[in-house]
């Protein structure tokens, strides 16, 4: 286990963020649910790659990116199918199409690995580019522990809403009862990564502290961090926009 | 969408074109920006730039705002990859509500606002 920690930055970090960076650092590092814990910390390790990859370069420049073939300059011996989801996802996510979510998952690469895949991507993202904006290098990959994962697929599953199944909040019962919050209604991207749940409740858990805790969201009259409310979904909305991310 | 709720909240009518494009002015946020000129840089790669934009954040709205500000800019750097890579739609209000100024400010041109 490496230890996260912020003391090297210029400016005091909340606790709360040391605390949840902290334990998402020693989550991705366990065996997940459909990922070993090698795995998940090679495809952290991709992650970061992803950005020097020639190939990936050349698509983001084309028009198109379904038009440029060629191998990804790799890192890890993860399977072909997981190198191409994570370079995809971490260097051009916004031109994705349903074809190619198809055929990715078509082959070696299950949904079930896939909607894993994203999970530990966007929690890698997450935290790296918080570092980033402090001046900080990134953390040390974790050491993968051993073990096996869990392979345990919720019940309830609906399918046809999004590329992956989803787990309507009225199906989250039993051991997903506690998935969603309770009181309000849970948007489509409380439920994007349902299909893998400990992947779901691990973002929100660096959701909750980065931006705002779910019973926080629709909360327009208390400021509950250093930037107003405003401020926050200024900020939000320009990085969604420079990402091309319509959601 | 977020922004226009908060907008409707504080009684302001922030102008939404400082999200798209070349991201000019500050939409009526106050230090907006300033706040997206900092947004522009964590997602770039220019680090003289992000070091500017991370002293002026610094200097003017104070440290607490900076960690607050990267904090925001990053989660949804990677939210934005989650709902693109499930390819979840918009929801049906959502959709309704922001129909204007998608049009408007050319976000229903964004590639992946084809599979929504």
């Amino acid at each position: 286990m490496t230890d996260l920690s912020y003391e090297q930055a210029s400016v005091a970090v909340r606790d709360d963020l040391v605390a949840a960076h902290g334990r998402a650092w020693k989550r991705l590092a366990a065996p997940g649910t459909w990922l070993s814990g090698a795995e998940r910390v090679a495809i952290m390790a991709e992650t970061r790659n992803a950005a020097d990859c020639g190939l990936c370069r050349r698509r983001k420049d084309a028009l198109s990116p379904y038009t440029v073939d060629g191998a990804h300059d790799r890192l890890s011996a993860l399977e072909d199918g997981l190198i191409e989801v994570v370079h995809r996802v971490r260097t051009d996510s916004a031109r994705l199409k349903p074809a190619w979510f198809e055929q990715v998952t078509g082959g070696a690469v299950t949904v079930e690995r896939y909607v894993e895949t994203v999970g530990v991507l966007a929690q890698t993202v997450a935290i790296d580019t918080f570092a980033r904006g402090l001046g900080l290098a990134p953390w040390p990959l974790p050491v993968a522990e051993d073990g096996a994962p869990t392979r345990r697929r919720p019940q309830g599953l609906g399918e046809g809403e999004a590329w992956v199944p989803l787990l309507a909040p009225e199906d989250a019962t039993g051991a997903e009862a506690d998935l969603y919050p309770a009181g309000r209604p849970a948007a489509y991207i409380r439920r994007a990564l349902s299909l893998v749940p400990a992947e779901l409740r691990g973002f929100f858990d660096i959701s909750d502290t980065q931006y705002l805790p779910a019973a926080a969201i629709p909360d327009f009259a208390t400021e509950h961090r250093a930037i107003s409310r405003a401020q926050i979904e200024l900020v939000a909305g320009r990085v969604s926009s420079l990402n091309g991310c319509v959601y | 969408m977020l922004l226009r709720a908060s907008g409707r909240h504080d009684g302001a009518d922030y102008d939404l074109a400082a999200i798209v494009g070349d991201g000019d002015g500050d939409g009526g946020v106050p230090e907006g920006r300033l706040l997206s000129r900092f947004a522009e840089a964590i997602l770039g790669t220019d680090e003289a730039a992000l070091a500017t934009a991370r002293r002026e954040l610094n200097a003017t709205l104070g440290p607490e705002a900076l960690v607050d500000t990267a904090a925001v800019a990053a989660l949804f750097n990677a939210i934005d990859r989650i709902a693109d890579a499930t390819g979840i739609p918009l929801e049906d209000d959502k959709m309704a509500d922001s129909a204007d100024f998608r049009a408007t400010l050319g976000i229903d041109d964004f590639p992946s606002m084809a599979h929504r």
